[in-house]
């Protein structure tokens, strides 16, 4: 076996790609091949990536490509961002978002410091959402709009809004809703969560699971952009983070970025792990900061 | 997603109240009012035992199954367990597979599903992940070679995306077979 991974990465080598060596090294793991990144520039990295940045990577761009939405084959092209374009129109994630604002107004009622520790000292959530992932070095560890939700509920309220529950997706929703129009801006001068961009790249490529897949068999040109599977054509995952929590039309409910996680996994038969599990925390890092620049859209629809 | 959207200030004071009784008979079911890493993990574990499985998921003897393979967790057990290496899987006797059958696994998703990446004949809406598949029995791929194939991917290729169908228990031995079967059919 040493002899293979020694053969696979002088391989691995001469195509000019980076491997994760070595790594792990008591239990064999494989990895799908990794392709450069630079988080310094964003969803623009998709440049490098599908290539279908091109067709969405803002509003103009997108209108004029609109028309590949039917289009079979180039489908893919626009990434599904022609969905973003309906945010300011009725979907049913704005009864989410309703009620996560009636959530809040009723909650901070009676305990003004829910609003206070929500905001970090500000009254005002507008724009707060398109921070986050973020480190809070009061804490010690990485926050996420839902981890804050279900921190400050249990701080100042005494009450369980754990994440994933309805509560809680509610209430993220509706502060991610008042960010929608502000470019997702993942702190990448912070070393925690370049710590976490790093482990949740590794993570992005580990093949896990059943059916052996990593994120990349599906997320990556490599692997499935670009092609059809079976009805799908899979998107890349720069820009992603930037319309969740999202509704999804086949589930009829809004879901979380970890719910999408979990489902990711369960379809390719791989142990789902909890909400605010630190892997996916890692995850949501590495796709948010693939995400920067990209202007927030919440709630828009998702198949 | 229920549609409790309003909560009632009254029923906000009864819950504490409930929730204040809760803390004065049995302090150890309710957290601290700041509580812990631990705490917290004990409510994360709680708070996914009650929740359903995710949307998507297969049925329940799947999913039993799960944890045998490697998962991405950090602390869980299935965190630790190994990826399966690739085998080259020799035929035992003849192919003995039966086309129909194997048509039926590689069209249904909670089984072979291989007309999600290929084209194939007696399928629709193909998937073009993988090669056309459609005209496979001209490729002159003998039973063993297409068995030991759908059986493990990897030895011959190993960063191919085609799930190991064999080594990871996807399909039993007989169904491989059905599998091979069908492809031979596919003049």
């Amino acid at each position: 076996m040493k002899l293979l991974r020694t053969a696979l990465l002088a391989m691995l080598a001469t195509l000019g790609l980076a491997g994760f060596a070595a790594a792990d090294d008591e239990i064999y793991r494989e990895y799908f091949p990794r392709q450069p990144i630079d988080p310094a520039k964003g969803y623009l990295g998709d440049e490098t990536w599908s290539g279908s940045v091109r067709y969405w990577k803002d509003a103009a761009t997108l209108a004029r490509n609109l028309s590949l939405a039917k289009d079979h084959a180039n489908e893919w092209k626009l990434n599904l961002k022609f969905m973003d374009i309906d945010s300011d129109a009725m979907n049913s994630g704005h009864f989410v978002v309703d009620q996560g604002e009636a959530l809040v107004k009723t909650l901070s009622g009676s305990e003004p410091d829910f609003l206070t520790c929500l905001g970090e000292g500000k009254t005002d959530l507008r724009g707060l959402g398109a921070a986050y992932p973020k480190f809070d070095s009061k804490l010690g560890r990485i926050m996420t709009v839902d981890s804050r939700v279900e921190h400050c509920a249990r701080t100042t309220l005494r009450r369980e809004l754990a994440q994933g529950t309805p509560d809680n997706v509610r209430i993220t929703t509706y502060i991610k809703s008042l960010s929608t129009g502000t470019p997702l801006n993942v702190d990448i001068q912070s070393k925690p969560i370049m710590q976490a961009y790093a482990r949740g790249e590794k993570l992005f490529y580990t093949k896990a699971g059943q059916y052996n897949f990593a994120c990349a068999s599906c997320h990556s040109p490599q692997g499935m952009v670009g092609k059809r599977f079976r009805g799908e054509a899979i998107t890349s995952m720069f820009s992603d983070a930037a319309h969740y929590p999202s509704y999804r039309i086949g589930k009829g409910m809004v879901e979380s970025m970890h719910e999408r996680l979990r489902t990711c996994n369960a379809q390719s038969r791989t142990v789902s792990l909890p909400f605010g599990d630190p892997a996916y925390v890692d995850i949501e890092v590495f796709l948010s900061v693939l995400a920067n620049g990209y202007p927030i859209a919440v709630p828009v629809e998702r198949y | 997603m229920d549609q409790s959207i309003r909560v009632d200030p009254k029923l906000l004071v009864m819950l504490a109240v409930i929730a204040l009784t809760a803390c004065a008979t049995a302090p150890e079911r309710e957290p601290a009012a700041r509580p812990g890493p631990a705490a917290e993990a004990k409510a994360l574990a709680e708070a996914e035992a009650s929740r359903p499985v995710p949307a998507g998921a297969f049925p329940p003897e799947v999913r039993a199954q799960l944890p045998k393979f490697a998962c991405l967790s950090y602390t869980l057990p299935c965190g630790k367990v190994p990826t399966r290496q690739p085998v080259k899987q020799e035929l035992a006797g003849p192919l003995n597979g039966d086309v129909a059958r194997g048509t039926q696994i590689a069209m249904t998703r909670g089984k072979g599903n291989c007309i999600a990446c290929h084209v194939l004949q007696g399928g629709v809406q193909p998937g073009t992940v993988g090669p056309d598949l459609s005209r496979y029995a001209s490729f002159g791929r003998s039973d063993a070679e297409t068995y030991a194939l759908i059986y493990d991917m990897r030895w011959r290729n190993p960063d191919a995306l085609m799930p190991p169908f064999g080594t990871n228990q996807v399909l039993t031995d007989q169904e491989l077979r059905d599998v091979a079967a069908f492809m031979q059919s596919q003049k």
